[in-house]
């Protein structure tokens, strides 16, 4: 019987060059067996730009892909005008930090795959076969990656700008991809040089919640910003543009399809772009035993950690918390809530759209008025966005990576399991949320003056609120941390969709009766009423 | 010493979804007792242990920790009771320092106390080092070390241990042996399954072989060898469980190695 696996494209393109591999040294046929399983395992994996998508059949990386195409659509603000030097070095910034962040969320696991140790080197195969398999596999992806989300703004480009913008394109996005490898693969040297293994995972873990964040955010940014992008700014030369490498780039388009006559800073520039990369690659193949070498501290541990300081939920304690048994819990959460990669990588991409969204639909409001008309004006109802990340959140707290560990609450002998959900969802609500709230209310109470301080006081009642219910919904029962990550079903969007278009009727109800301090402070005085019923079970 | 009843199951039984995995178990266990659990895979002893903590709330029958029906007594029973699961589930991004504070916390202790005590037991199973590192960069064994310390932290006096040894290098498996024997000498009792016959044969003054549900063996291992005429535990597992293939099987395994697809 012959196990069935997928046959790539890629690998019958090698076939074809297999002489060359074979006079390089290497073991074809166990090259292609070992690309063939990467490639396998890669259809496999749900890459980051997919964080909260839920069906995991079909090939992962192609309908990444395409998400990559969708974005690539923003860099046409980057190719028309014959700005070079400036459009074209804003083009490869965002390029290169697209390109970076998900080679360094998605495939760290391949430059850093410490079961290669243990499973290939331990067979009869050569160190070569090995490592050749490792650099077609990375250069593969990234190939890929780079023509989904460039391709469109290319093709546009080839119709603006003709066929030498487009050959001189292609030629410059190999330089850009190896200078982003070699890149990625220095700073995991560095890294590893001088922090161990859980120093590096936390790196990428923070990689991966900022490609997350930048993909909701970005988007928002760069559709809102759309008017404003004007390209008539001279360039002026600066020093700091010489370690800039989408500089580099911006210069060479400038050099070539500009007339002169250039200053010797934009041939400088220009030929920075070059010579940078090659002489980055001389230096990463010297390197790379020792880069080997310091893989293996990914396997051991040999850090004497220093122990977290938790001032932050320390400080809050003594507010929010009621009783010694709960005390445990809420340290216990707080410490799974800064540990757990998985959470974060969920739920903090959450957050940050938290913070941000109040301020993204006030900016949208501020070009309609004047400064004194905003103060005077309702905008700070935009508030109630921060409370949209709430079911999400509170629905993730339900699950964890060591879901099996439960047991221990079961063989615990605590008298009221209740305590385990109240606190849980407080360490939440004060690592997660109170943040979030000091920093929007503050910024709020700026702008709008302290009139709105019954309202502020309205919306902490108000998510407290949210966060009980958003506990009713989706725990019934169940013990936080207690079940398996899965894609969200889509019974669980359904009652998100609900829980958010509560919290809208909410707001609006808010909305309405602002006007009367009285109405207000009924309001208020419910609230309350409903959060000690809700909170005391 | 007063023999006091630590546990007690009375016509103990379950079934998961209509397959019988317990059978009537009826088992009286005496502080100061070291009790080897032993049965062949599948045979209900972890079901047993997780009936006796409480992780399986449902059964036929009665279970009496002690004095009480945990039935009826609520979870405060718990709090003299340790425990160190099978296959090692603990969370494992917190640091050692952070779980034993949880768990040291829901068996009602106080953080000073447990910091004191697990510094200290920390350092005597030499993992002082990494008191602030994440669990999940630990070895097996430096894990199944913490296992021992989080269930022991509390000085319960009932303990049940599931393949606590697993991973342990020769010279911890010593001192976990003493210290087994040591609590066992002070009253408290010890629940222990494992696969390792030689150990169980050793350590155990009390030997319970449980098999397809039921318990068919009971005694300490000279009583065991006296009903049974054979010499090891081991030996006495394989008569008691009707297993004597084990050369054929064993056999056929070699003979597919070493002649493969040519299947001769």
């Amino acid at each position: 019987m012959v196990i069935r696996m997928n046959e790539f494209m890629l690998l019958k393109v090698l076939d074809k060059l297999q002489p060359l591999f074979t006079k390089m040294d290497i073991d074809y046929p166990v090259m292609r067996q070992i690309l063939q399983l990467k490639l396998t395992m890669d259809t496999r994996r749900v890459p980051t730009i997919f964080n909260d998508s839920n069906n995991k059949s079909g090939n992962q990386f192609l309908k990444s892909l395409a998400v990559y195409a969708l974005m690539g659509l923003m860099l046409l603000l980057f190719i028309f005008g014959d700005n070079y030097l400036m459009q074209m070095s804003i083009y490869y910034a965002v390029v290169m930090f697209i390109l970076m962040t998900s080679v360094i969320s998605d495939f760290s696991s391949v430059l850093l795959d410490v079961r290669d140790k243990m499973i290939l080197h331990t067979k009869p195969v050569n160190e070569r076969t090995i490592n050749c398999a490792k650099v077609l596999h990375i250069t593969f992806y990234l190939v890929q990656l780079t023509i989904a989300f460039t391709a469109i703004s290319l093709v546009v480009g080839l119709v603006q700008h003709g066929i030498v913008f487009f050959l001189l394109s292609l030629l410059i996005l190999v330089f850009v991809n190896l200078l982003i490898l070699i890149m990625v693969a220095f700073s995991y040297i560095f890294i590893l040089r001088y922090f161990d293994g859980e120093k590096l995972k936390d790196i990428i873990n923070y990689m991966q919640i900022l490609l997350s964040v930048s993909m909701i955010v970005g988007y928002q940014l760069v559709i809102r910003s759309y008017n404003h992008v004007e390209f008539s700014t001279t360039f002026s030369f600066e020093w700091w543009q010489l370690f800039l490498p989408p500089f580099w780039y911006g210069a060479i388009y400038q050099l070539v399809l500009a007339d002169g006559p250039f200053s010797s800073q934009i041939i400088l520039l220009a030929s920075l772009g070059v010579i940078v990369p090659i002489i980055a690659l001389l230096i990463y193949i010297q390197l790379i035993p020792t880069f080997e070498r310091n893989l293996e501290k990914l396997m051991s541990n040999n850090g004497q950690n220093k122990r977290a300081s938790y001032w932050w939920s320390r400080l809050w304690e003594k507010v929010v918390i009621w009783n010694h048994e709960e005390k445990v819990v809420y340290r216990f959460a707080v410490s799974m809530l800064k540990n757990e990669r998985d959470f974060k990588l969920k739920v903090y991409p959450l957050v940050a759209m938290s913070f941000v969204f109040p301020f993204i639909f006030l900016l949208n409001s501020v070009s309609f008025q004047t400064e004194g008309e905003l103060g005077a004006s309702n905008n700070y109802f935009w508030f109630y966005f921060s409370l949209l990340s709430i079911p999400t959140s509170v629905l993730m707290l339900k699950f964890s990576e060591n879901h099996r560990a439960v047991w221990i609450f079961r063989a615990s002998p605590m008298t009221n399991k209740k305590i385990v959900e109240r606190s849980v969802l407080k360490a939440y609500f004060v690592r997660l949320f109170l943040p979030v709230y000091l920093l929007v209310g503050g910024a709020f109470c700026y702008i709008f003056s302290m009139r709105i301080a019954l309202f502020l006081v309205a919306v902490l009642l108000a998510t407290l609120f949210w966060i009980k219910i958003s506990s009713i919904v989706y725990f019934q029962g169940a013990f936080p941390f207690s079940e398996e990550y899965k894609g969200s079903q889509s019974l669980e969007s359904v009652k998100a969709i609900i829980l958010m278009i509560g919290m809208g009727l909410f707001a609006l109800i808010h909305y309405l009766i602002i006007f009367s301090d009285m109405y207000h402070t009924i309001f208020i005085v419910l609230l309350i009423l409903a959060n000690i019923i809700l909170w005391r079970k | 010493m007063t023999k006091e009843i630590v546990l007690s199951l009375k016509n103990v039984q379950k079934t998961f979804g209509g397959t019988p995995v317990l059978k009537s178990i009826n088992l009286d266990v005496y502080g100061g007792q070291i009790i080897g659990y032993i049965g062949p895979n599948g045979a209900g002893k972890s079901t047993t242990v997780k009936l006796m903590l409480g992780l399986i709330s449902s059964f036929e029958g009665e279970i009496e920790i002690f004095g009480e029906n945990i039935k009826e007594s609520g979870p405060a029973f718990k709090k003299r009771i340790g425990y160190v699961p099978e296959n090692g589930e603990i969370y494992d991004n917190l640091t050692p320092m952070e779980y034993l504070s949880f768990v040291g916390g829901l068996y009602g202790m106080e953080q000073v106390t447990i910091e004191k005590k697990a510094k200290e037991l920390m350092r005597l199973f030499e993992l002082d080092g990494v008191l602030h590192t994440r669990i999940s960069a630990f070895s097996k064994g430096m894990k199944q070390k913490l296992l021992l310390i989080a269930s022991m932290i509390h000085n319960p006096d009932l303990l049940f241990l599931d393949e606590p040894l697993s991973g342990l290098d020769a010279n911890s498996v010593m001192i976990v042996k003493e210290v087994m024997d040591q609590l066992a000498s002070q009253g408290k009792t010890i629940f222990y399954s494992s696969h390792i016959m030689d150990v169980v044969e050793k350590i155990s003054n009390r030997i319970v072989l449980l098999a397809n549900g039921k318990i068919v063996a009971d005694g300490t291992f000279e009583q065991l060898q006296q009903q049974n005429k054979e010499g090891t535990l081991e030996e006495i597992f394989n008569q008691l469980t009707g297993f004597d293939k084990h050369k054929e099987i064993a056999c056929s395994i070699v003979s597919v190695v070493e002649n493969g697809d040519t299947n001769e």
